[in-house]
């Protein structure tokens, strides 16, 4: 039988997860700030 | 034989529950505020060891974000009400992937991640059955042994996820297995970057070894970026290779279960192939592709690379924020002693597999 400590990691992994896909979440934003980066509407980016 | 069959999607994932997009803001905040503590702190150590002249170690951001996120987790703990955003650090992680394929050229992709394919294959075959074997020797549950052998060998807690859903495990050999393959991360940006430097490694020899061998796709970049930033870029493109395996592996796995009428048999294996190949790859190879074909100037290059470190801030600090020092050291014994010799197994194989391409001239 699963203890309450070993089950709390893949609760934390598998409760939390966002309603939409990931990848293509990632995907979608990843495209649409290069557009953005491409067209000129976001400028030069520091770090 | 069992006859039942899984439904596309998979129950497992059925499962899940929803999370708002206001419920993930507290911890999306906490992980940009551990993340922009890690960077002023490598700042303020770098101005007091250079003007103030202080022996001060220099600590990159990327080891300040782990460091504070487990303090974090660690002494406070992370709250309920920051759990569902310290969850999208793999959301950062993968946009951070995707935007720094504009620092690849399709040719270098081509090359390095088609020659970290053959490599991955090799240490596929050998890391899935010294797994196996280790696993029967200190006699753990066969389908333990299963997750970690899916874990260490394809791309950590994400295998052994994917694989949850096919094999049908106790949810109590998944939890060992991801705190196993989670100690052994840990246990990976410590020892890694130390060994790389002993064996005076390229930055580009390096970051291959770190993608083909560390399994979690976060420690990995960041066992990769601890050794240096090229290095930190080589190991995201061998890992994303690595992962691209992950469906074939957990579908023979999710195969032989059946087989032994202990899973759920998988009606469509061509589309749960695509179901569980990483999809973001797709987007590093197409941001990767439009770098190549000339799309961007050289500033907006730079813009996008700079872009992807803003992304992997969050990533980091959540590397840190989910390592619960507590639920790693009571796992027991027999699963991280199998999970270390795999894992030592593997480091050397790939380090071997590296340097003979390196010293051969198969890669460049």
């Amino acid at each position: 039988m699963a203890t309450p400590d070993r089950t709390r990691s893949t609760q934390k992994h598998s409760t939390h997860k966002l309603p939409i896909n990931v990848d293509l979440l990632a995907i979608g934003i990843g495209l649409a700030l290069a557009a953005l980066i491409r067209l000129g509407v976001i400028h030069q980016i520091s770090f | 034989m069992s006859t039942q069959t899984i439904p596309m999607p998979l129950a497992a994932e059925a499962q899940l529950r929803p999370t708002s997009l206001v419920a993930t803001l507290p911890g999306i905040a906490l992980l940009f505020s551990i993340g922009l503590a890690g960077k002023l702190l490598e700042h303020a150590f770098t101005v007091l060891r250079t003007q103030h002249h202080l022996p001060l170690p220099q600590i990159e951001y990327v080891l300040w974000a782990i460091i504070l996120g487990l303090i974090v987790s660690n002494t406070f703990g992370v709250a309920d009400l920051f759990r569902p955003g310290v969850a999208t650090y793999e959301l950062w992680l993968k946009l951070g992937i995707v935007l720094v394929g504009a620092r690849f050229l399709l040719q270098d992709v081509l090359h390095i991640g088609g020659l970290s394919l053959a490599l991955v294959a090799v240490e596929l075959v050998l890391s899935l059955s010294v797994m196996t074997l280790l696993g029967r020797i200190f006699r753990l549950p066969p389908k333990l042994t299963s997750l970690l052998a899916i874990g260490s060998s394809i791309c950590g807690v994400t295998a052994i996820m994917a694989a949850q859903g096919a094999i049908d495990p106790d949810e109590e050999d998944t939890s060992t297995a991801i705190a196993a393959i989670l100690t052994l991360g840990a246990i990976a940006l410590l020892a890694f970057p130390a060994i790389g430097h002993l064996l005076h490694m390229g930055q580009q020899a390096y970051g291959m070894w770190a993608g083909l061998a560390v399994d979690n796709t976060a420690e990995s970049i960041v066992t990769g970026s601890l050794f240096g930033p090229e290095a930190g870029r080589w190991a995201i493109l061998a890992k994303t290779a690595r992962s691209s395996f992950i469906g074939f592996v957990v579908l023979g796995y999710a195969v032989y279960w059946a087989s032994q009428g202990q899973a759920a048999v998988v009606e469509h294996k061509t589309l749960f192939l695509w179901q569980k190949f990483p999809k973001f790859i797709l987007g590093f190879l197409a941001i990767s592709f439009l770098a190549t074909a000339g799309f961007f100037t050289h500033p907006q290059l730079d813009s996008l690379s700079n872009l992807s470190r803003w992304a992997f801030l969050p990533a980091f600090a959540g590397v840190g924020l989910r390592t619960n020092l507590k639920d790693l050291v009571g796992q027991g014994w027999r699963p991280l002693i199998v999970g270390v010799l795999g894992e030592v197994f593997i480091a050397l194989i790939t380090l071997g597999l590296v340097f003979w391409s390196y010293n051969h001239g198969v890669a460049r």
